[in-house]
């Protein structure tokens, strides 16, 4: 599912003494199957952005546009129920979400909303628990037990489990301990192979080399960029003007090729990284 | 969400908003009892221009007014159209059907409508121009004497202070499980009673879950640093009675005063 914005305005209470306009002109095309990385400031707009993909916010102007549904200023919001289902939205910390006496019924919540048969969304629950890691013992317990980890684990299962074609994440690893961090974003990473798009709001410029393969730079209510991220990570001086730091291993990289190494820029991870250099690697 | 205007706090610079807390607090006490005494109209006439006058001392703009009445539009009106048809004093004027509406069912329905609207009108402009700190604050200072009796006054100021705190905070919060619900397929407008009642399950235990979390870290930051309830502390901010508030204070007891031997007459 592609997903287009067309000179996207969004204000905040409107016509009220404390409007703010959070989306100023936004032009945007997004490729089906693409792992796209969202980054740029606080308050720079990126997650009123990522409210209009699956229409929880109405554009004050302009269209915004996710396969064939068209949202506009002028649509009514009940047409656009079943966008719901297709574009999944993941909130930062989504374990505040959960609310059912068990884990089975909370993750099937949201697929028996959109109409799936109980039979049907059972299942898709024992999958979709696998997918994140935790094992069927954990269906009869209360989502409350566990601990911070597992209930994002949980709460992002209930997302997947309405089988969504596009995936967006608001900054989905922060306060997650590393290997917690990397299991999350394999496991988007899996997701986007089987044929789906993600979308990644997120403030670790490793994850964004290491997981995505195009990225776009939000500023002050407006796309400043959208490229590939091998290309964003070229721009060094582009890049300390916003105050992003480059990842670890571009940096390295940068730090090579000045002492006399020809090095591709655009690698990004470790085994290529380590052959490039002319080492070996012994599994 | 963002259109609860009854009770919110509007900055400013005006009179209204540097007169000292207490005295918006006792002022407002005597003016709602003195709402309640039956003066006539004149009475009324003599309220409603005290009223036209705070509110005009208070840079708050007349349409927000408006707004804070919104709400109990519908009481009013339900109100009126009870009294209207049940007080059977005075002679009939009207006959309507089976129904007969009495000259004194006119006055009172006319009072009610009055006294309701000064109500709100009043305590809107406390809420508008006093900061929720220094409401509480006055509310402090003014039940010390309690304190002598045992009352725990300054817990008691704490706790409205918290809780009024945490009331924007509240709202963020609801607006957010809101929207990662909708995001879940969840239908707050739309659908059945059933629908509905499972709609707000989703949102409030989660809700409460997360109160109950913010409280808990709340009172480990606050004993964390030490806060003892009742314990002897100085404050930064403190109040200062001023010429002014003795000048609106003499203005308010001659009103209610006047209205008190109105009534009488």
């Amino acid at each position: 599912m592609s997903i287009t914005f067309e000179n996207v305005e969004y204000i905040y209470g409107e016509e009220t003494p404390i409007a703010y306009q959070a989306l100023k002109g936004v032009n945007l095309h997004v490729e089906k199957g693409s792992f796209t990385a969202l980054i740029g400031h606080t308050g720079s707009g990126k997650s009123t952005l990522i409210q209009h993909i699956n229409a929880l916010l109405i554009p004050s102007s302009g269209k915004v546009t996710i396969e064939d549904f068209e949202i506009t200023r002028t649509k009514k919001p009940q047409l656009l129920k079943p966008l719901r289902k297709k574009a999944g939205l993941v909130f930062q910390f989504p374990e505040y979400q959960l609310f059912e006496e068990t884990i089975e019924k909370d993750i099937t919540f949201g697929p028996r909303n959109f109409g799936v048969s109980e039979e049907e969304a059972k299942q898709k629950a024992r999958e979709c628990l696998l997918r994140v890691g935790l094992d069927e013992s954990y269906l009869e317990r209360s989502p409350f037990e566990l601990s911070g980890g597992q209930k994002r684990r949980v709460a992002i299962a209930g997302i997947l489990a309405m089988d969504p074609d596009i995936l967006v994440l608001d900054e989905p690893t922060a306060g997650l301990d590393p290997q917690g961090a990397k299991d999350m974003l394999d496991l988007f990473k899996d997701f986007q192979k089987s044929g789906k798009t993600v979308i990644m709001v997120s403030h670790d410029m490793n994850h964004v080399l290491k997981y995505c393969d195009h990225v776009i730079v939000m500023n002050k209510g407006q796309v400043e960029k959208h490229c590939r991220v091998e290309d964003l990570f070229k721009e060094r001086d582009y890049l300390q003007q916003l105050s992003i730091d480059l990842p670890l291993m571009t940096d390295f990289i940068d730090k090579l090729n000045k002492n006399g190494f020809h090095i591709d820029h655009a690698i990004n991870n470790m085994d290529d990284l380590i052959k490039e250099i002319g080492g070996e690697l012994h599994e | 969400m963002n259109d609860i205007i009854f009770g919110q706090y509007l900055p400013g610079n005006s009179i209204m908003h540097r007169l000292d807390p207490r005295l918006k607090i006792v002022g407002l006490l005597v003016l709602l009892i003195t709402i309640f005494f039956d003066a006539g109209f004149l009475g009324y006439g003599i309220l409603a221009l005290l009223a036209i006058g705070i509110v005009a001392c208070s840079s708050i703009p007349l349409k927000r007014i408006m707004k804070a009445m919104k709400p109990i539009f519908f009481m009013i009106l339900f109100l009126a159209v009870f009294n209207l048809l049940l007080i059977q004093t005075g002679h009939v004027i009207f006959r309507f059907w089976i129904f007969k509406i009495y000259s004194g069912a006119v006055t009172q329905t006319v009072y009610i409508i009055i006294r309701l609207i000064l109500i709100i009108t009043l305590t809107t402009t406390l809420t508008a121009t006093t900061k929720p700190l220094d409401l509480t604050l006055g509310l402090e200072h003014l039940m010390k004497p309690l304190h002598k009796i045992g009352f725990p006054t300054h817990e008691v100021a704490m706790m409205i202070s918290i809780a009024l705190r945490f009331i924007p905070t509240l709202l963020e919060e609801t607006q957010r499980i809101m929207k990662a619900q909708a995001s879940r397929g969840v239908d707050f407008q739309e659908g059945s009673l059933k629908d509905k009642i499972g709609a707000i399950i989703s949102l409030i235990i989660p809700l409460f879950i997360s109160a109950f979390q913010r409280a808990e870290d709340l009172a480990n930051a606050m004993e964390s640093r030490n806060y003892i309830p009742g314990a002897l502390r100085t404050r930064y901010h403190q109040l200062s009675w001023k010429g002014r508030d003795t000048i609106a204070a003499l203005i308010l007891c001659t009103v209610s005063m006047g209205i008190f031997a109105l009534s009488l007459l």
